[in-house]
């Protein structure tokens, strides 16, 4: 019984820090992502809210959420409310199997810094990915709007696309750690003192595309695509609604996923690796703190690097995107798939 | 000379009974009868080479029998000939729109400022007033001060009581303001629908680049038809015209293409000049200084269409970027002509006001630096596999669809055709100064896109050789004088400028295509009739048959490689 | 005379190592490190050059008036010349020069000594198309346009300039930049932010 209840606390006090910290960061990354694009553009960014613009996420928030909230006439207004929450709710549940760090001892309770270590993490986290697609189905159809409706198809198109590319590409990591647990796939690599994107370097930028597509990121903003589009699904969304779209895709997701990848291909909270050799932790003051701390700079690292591509290409066209997903990338991830299959367990086992 | 000879076309004489030739010195004219006009367009389209469209339209002469004098426009870029073809109706013409598509515009802009009626026409619909507006503005007795039954809707201030008098009495505004039903009727009168989903793409969209309504009709995201209805922005700059003095209209030569509007004075201003005869006597510091404000003008028109058309296709960085550099070129024509975007600097006969101190200096620092620029942005862009993708083999032109639908500019050069008035009839400096005509070969959005980068290093170079010449001449005057000063008084403001009986069709080279002026005169201070020939909407008419079995997507690459500003299409 | 331009095509070596974007991404990061360019309006202004083209004044008569022109006006429509006041000699050929006269409306007053002098005069602001027309047509360099670029109002009534309000901005024109020389632009810090990649260097200036 006692058992039970120390898991009850700790879990809840697990889920009340990752929905916290989630949501908080989600709403900096956009102070984030505007100064990153500011200093891209030779502009200094958000300047005048708080020092250096600090306190502009809550002044955003504050006009978003006063806002007056309008509804589009004719629209359906269950489905109009139901979209965001399928956008927001499988977008945050994916943080419950993303592992921080290694295990570690508090108050002699053994504590993993995830929220469950389910053994299907992976296949859970891509079943939640795929959610999506209905939220923006949703929000497109119950929008009453032809620009709506556009954008939501050709999300919806890229949505389908890309699953089934992330998921052959997520294969070859899988086939070399042997399990789908995320937790154990870090310790794999670490065990086996081998990042998996030294072995998997084609599936890894696979799965980067795949990731930009999956969270309408340049190049693949085609369902936000302004110009064309004005905003796409979320159109005839108004104050904290609207904020919410971006948020979730742009952030929340991105975030997410980058954490998928680190986990799969980048070592999880492993210092640096020199591969079959060992580790190198320049960090190592930072005693038991070190491992949480790498894991946050890569993901960071990760998502810079999407902000740095956002704001550097052009976008694809609709049908150019589908025709990379079947034409180039799927038969790539097969070719992986199939290669990784016979080389692993010569490797291995 | 940019005007045909009139002894090329006695062999038409022997066909064309009641084929009349006259030869001035501002222009050439065929006059035909109403009844083988068509007949004889054709046969100066096919055997006499004249394959490109610059113009239509009509003038109107409430006194005479009959009533308008329509004149057809057209050019043999070959041999560089321009020849002008005039008919009289009384307010009926066969329709051009085989020959030329881009007449089928022009049409409709006569059948809506005119009501001339067009036998054959596919769609004849108002150009850019609203269906139900019953008056035809260009014509003579269209009263000028309104209706008196009309009113505009009222203004906050007389809503709130406000006693309005004086500069501030609105209320002589009598005017007529299309309802959404007048719009909707409008919308209703377009080609017959063809799919299932319309979009209303504009007229308030940031992917038109202004105030312009497409209607696609959609399957899927394949647009099967496309449709446009222009006159958001219509203000009736040729009505204007006629009621404003010759130096006057300088002004609304800049808010008709806002982008380039130093350009558009050039344009307007050599006309005038060449009315009066007086091209020689500007002198040689107000033509350079002229043309190199223009071609910083060319730039600064590039880089919105660079940045713009970049951030259509998603490279948003792109857009500062450019914007950065344009800022630059803003604070040099600020400095030097004192404003950023409705210029007014050319005047009749020279410039307003010479260079300031430490002009040259800046421009050099500016084209010292701007190839650099130039070449970060290509490095981003021109090689990149998304921006190659998105690019080429959309929205082919080909040479002949530049003859059929009149198209001039960048886009006739992205298609190969070398149509540049700089080269073909130089006006001010261009003459003196060397450069290069960057052709295409595919016609292709890339090659547009690849020819307008290079107009731009072209630019430079014009500019680098103006300012070799103009460091030359610090002092010398930048204003013509007239011998005989009470015969033609040439005075800043231009009062008592009086212009002779005439008429002349004279061109420059926009950024954006050939910027014509039709001028008409009777004597005296004021034009009787101004037809302004806009590169954009003879560009844009190519628009709907680019836009046929594309998607969506493509509808802004295409749009913003043609680049039309609104503001010169609706005028 | 003619050149052509033409697409060349990626290379496999560019395609499967992505050349072309790590070419656009240098780049960027590059201007990333940069300084900044923008002038943080409204907390920082850019002084406007001194041919900028803005909201209208009247020159105050100080005893540098254009002669010999000033005093043939004067003479010509008996103008009691004031110092301080406004140098307007009701010619009204600033109406005449505008493209949309009815923004102008000027009067003069007889004074008891026979003398005239202008006692209205209103430019409608709403109206005005900033061409400067007027301000090349005034004979005595009275009318001209000052650096004053901040003219959003309320009302439209707050949009009418009148006598005062153009003496006022006459008078502190004359205070601050009669005397400046004829330059492209004076040097400050702003601009300087904007220009430096150039490294212009802009004449001295000769006072």
């Amino acid at each position: 019984m006692e058992g039970f209840v120390a898991w009850l606390i700790i879990t809840l006090i697990k889920i009340l820090v990752i929905l916290a910290v989630v949501l908080g960061v989600g709403a900096y990354l956009t102070l984030l992502e505007r100064k990153v694009a500011a200093h891209i553009q030779r502009r200094p960014g958000p300047m005048v809210v708080g020092w250096h613009g600090l306190l502009q996420p809550l002044a955003d928030g504050l006009k978003l959420l006063t806002k007056e909230d309008l509804f589009p006439r004719y629209g359906n207004k269950f489905l109009y409310n139901l979209a965001l929450v399928m956008a927001l709710v499988p977008a945050t549940l994916v943080f419950a199997v993303i592992p921080f760090g290694p295990e570690f001892e508090l108050f002699g309770i053994k504590i993993k810094p995830m929220l469950t270590d389910v053994n299907i993490g992976i296949l859970l986290v891509f079943a939640l990915g795929s959610m999506a697609v209905f939220s923006i189905a949703l929000a497109g159809w119950a929008s009453n709007s032809k620009y709506a409706l556009i954008g939501s198809m050709r999300k919806a198109g890229i949505i389908v696309s890309y699953e089934v590319v992330i998921t052959f590409a997520v294969m070859g990591p899988i086939i070399l750690a042997g399990t789908l647990s995320t937790y154990d796939i870090v310790q794999k690599q670490i065990d086996q003192k081998l990042w998996y994107i030294w072995l998997q370097p084609i599936a890894f930028v696979v799965y980067m595309f795949a990731m930009l597509a999956e969270t309408g990121r340049v190049p693949f903003d085609v369902q936000e695509a302004e110009a064309e589009l004005v905003t796409g699904f979320t159109v005839e969304y108004g104050g904290m609604k609207f904020g919410l779209f971006p948020l979730v895709e742009w952030y929340i997701e991105v975030l997410s996923l980058s954490a998928i990848a680190v986990v799969l291909f980048l070592g999880g909270w492993s210092p640096i690796n020199i591969p079959f050799l060992g580790f190198l932790d320049p960090l190592f003051f930072l005693g038991p703190l070190s491992p949480f701390v790498w894991f946050i700079l890569k993901v960071s690292l990760l998502f810079l690097f999407v902000l740095w591509l956002h704001w550097t290409l052009p976008r694809y066209r609709i049908d150019q995107i589908a025709e990379t997903a079947w034409k180039v990338m799927l038969p790539l991830t097969f070719v992986n798939l199939v290669f990784t299959a016979i080389i692993a367990p010569l490797i291995w086992r | 000379m940019p005007w045909a000879k009139g002894e090329e076309f006695l062999d038409l004489k022997e066909r064309f009974k009641g084929l009349e030739i006259e030869e001035k010195a501002t222009i050439t004219i065929l006059r035909i009868d109403k009844s083988q006009l068509i007949d004889l367009l054709k046969a100066l389209k096919e055997e006499k080479g004249f394959k490109l469209f610059i113009d239509h339209s009509v003038v109107d002469f409430p006194d005479k029998k009959p009533r308008f004098e329509a004149f057809y426009i057209l050019y043999k870029v070959d041999e560089k000939k321009r020849i002008v073809v005039k008919t009289w109706t009384d307010g009926e013409l066969p329709s051009i729109e085989k020959l030329w598509f881009a007449g089928k515009w022009a049409e409709r802009e006569c059948y809506d400022m005119f009501g001339i009626r067009y036998e054959g026409h596919e769609n004849l619909v108002r150009a850019f007033m609203w269906e139900t507006y019953q008056h035809y503005p260009l014509r003579k007795d269209f009263p000028l001060e309104g209706y008196a039954t009309e009113y505009l809707p009222s203004l906050n201030e007389v809503l709130w009581g406000d006693n309005l008098q004086g500069l501030m009495n609105y209320d002589r505004m009598h005017t007529y303001v299309p309802t959404l039903e007048d719009l909707e009727i409008t919308e209703k009168k377009r080609l017959k629908k063809k799919a299932q989903i319309v979009l209303n793409w504009g007229p308030l969209h940031p992917g038109t680049h202004g105030t312009m309504w497409f209607l696609f009709d959609l399957e899927g995201e394949r647009v099967y038809q496309c449709d446009v209805i222009l006159g958001q922005l219509h203000r009736g700059v040729e009505k204007l015209a006629e009621n404003e003095m010759y130096n006057q209209f300088l002004v609304y030569t800049d808010r008709m293409d806002y982008l380039s509007a130093l350009c558009s004075n050039q344009a307007w201003v050599v006309a005038v000049e060449r009315l009066l005869g007086i091209e020689d006597l500007v002198p040689e510091k107000a033509k350079y200084i002229r043309t190199m404000m223009s071609e910083l003008q060319r730039i600064n028109s590039h880089l919105l269409w660079l940045g713009t058309y970049a951030l259509d296709l998603g490279a948003l960085t792109i857009f500062l970027y450019t914007f950065k550099e344009r800022e630059k070129l803003m604070d040099i024509i600020e400095g030097i002509t004192g404003a950023r975007l409705t210029i007014s600097y050319t005047r009749i006969g020279g410039v307003r006001m010479d260079l300031p101190e430490g002009a040259l200096e800046v421009i050099r620092a500016f084209i010292k630096r701007f190839p650099k620029e130039l070449e970060e942005w290509e490095r981003i862009l021109s090689r990149n596999r998304i921006w190659l993708r998105r690019n080429i083999g959309v929205g082919v032109i080909s040479k002949e669809d530049v003859y059929f639908y009149g198209l001039t500019g960048p886009v006739a050069r992205g298609s190969g055709v070398p149509y540049d008035l700089r080269k073909f009839e130089p006006y001010d400096a261009y003459g003196w100064v060397e450069f290069d005509i960057p052709v295409g070969e595919n016609g292709d959005v890339y090659d547009r896109y690849l020819v307008r980068l290079e107009e731009m290093r072209q630019s430079l170079r014009i500019i680098e050789q103006c300012l070799n010449a103009l460091e030359k001449m610090k002092k010398a005057p930048f204003f013509a004088e007239s011998p005989d000063p009470k015969k033609l008084k040439l005075s800043l403001d231009g009062i008592g400028l009086k212009v002779p009986e005439g008429e002349i069709y004279s061109s420059g080279e926009n950024p954006r295509g050939e910027l014509g002026f039709y001028i008409y005169s009777k004597g005296g201070i004021k034009p009787y009739r101004v037809k302004i020939r806009p590169g954009s909407m003879y560009n844009l008419c190519i628009y709907p048959k680019l836009m046929k079995d594309r998607v969506i997507a493509d509808a802004v690459t295409v749009l913003a490689s043609l680049d039309p500003v609104v503001g010169e299409i609706d005028r | 005379m003619v050149k052509r331009v033409f697409e060349r095509p990626l290379s496999w070596i560019e395609r499967i190592f992505f050349i072309d974007f790590i070419r656009g991404l240098s780049i960027t990061i590059r201007h990333a490190f940069r300084r900044t360019i923008t002038t943080h309006y409204p907390y920082e202004k850019l002084v406007p050059p001194k041919r900028f083209r803005g909201f209208f004044g009247h020159k105050v008569v100080d005893g540098k008036e254009p002669q010999p022109a000033f005093d043939e006006w004067v003479e010509r429509f008996k103008i009691k010349v004031e110092v301080g006041k406004s140098r307007c000699v009701v010619c009204m050929l600033c109406k005449r020069a505008c493209p949309v006269p009815q923004l102008f409306e000027i009067e003069g007053e007889k004074l008891p000594d026979g003398r005239r002098r202008v006692s209205v005069f209103n430019m409608n602001m709403m109206l005005c198309t900033f061409c400067g027309f007027c301000v090349d047509a005034c004979p005595v360099d009275c009318l001209f346009q000052s650096d004053i670029h901040e003219t959003a109002s309320y009302t439209r009534r707050d949009a009418v300039l009148n006598l005062e309000i153009l003496e006022k901005i006459g008078r502190d024109w004359q205070r601050r930049r009669e005397e400046e020389p004829d330059r492209i632009w004076i040097d400050d810090k702003n601009r300087e932010r904007l220009w430096y990649e150039n490294s212009v260097k802009l004449p001295e200036v000769k006072r």
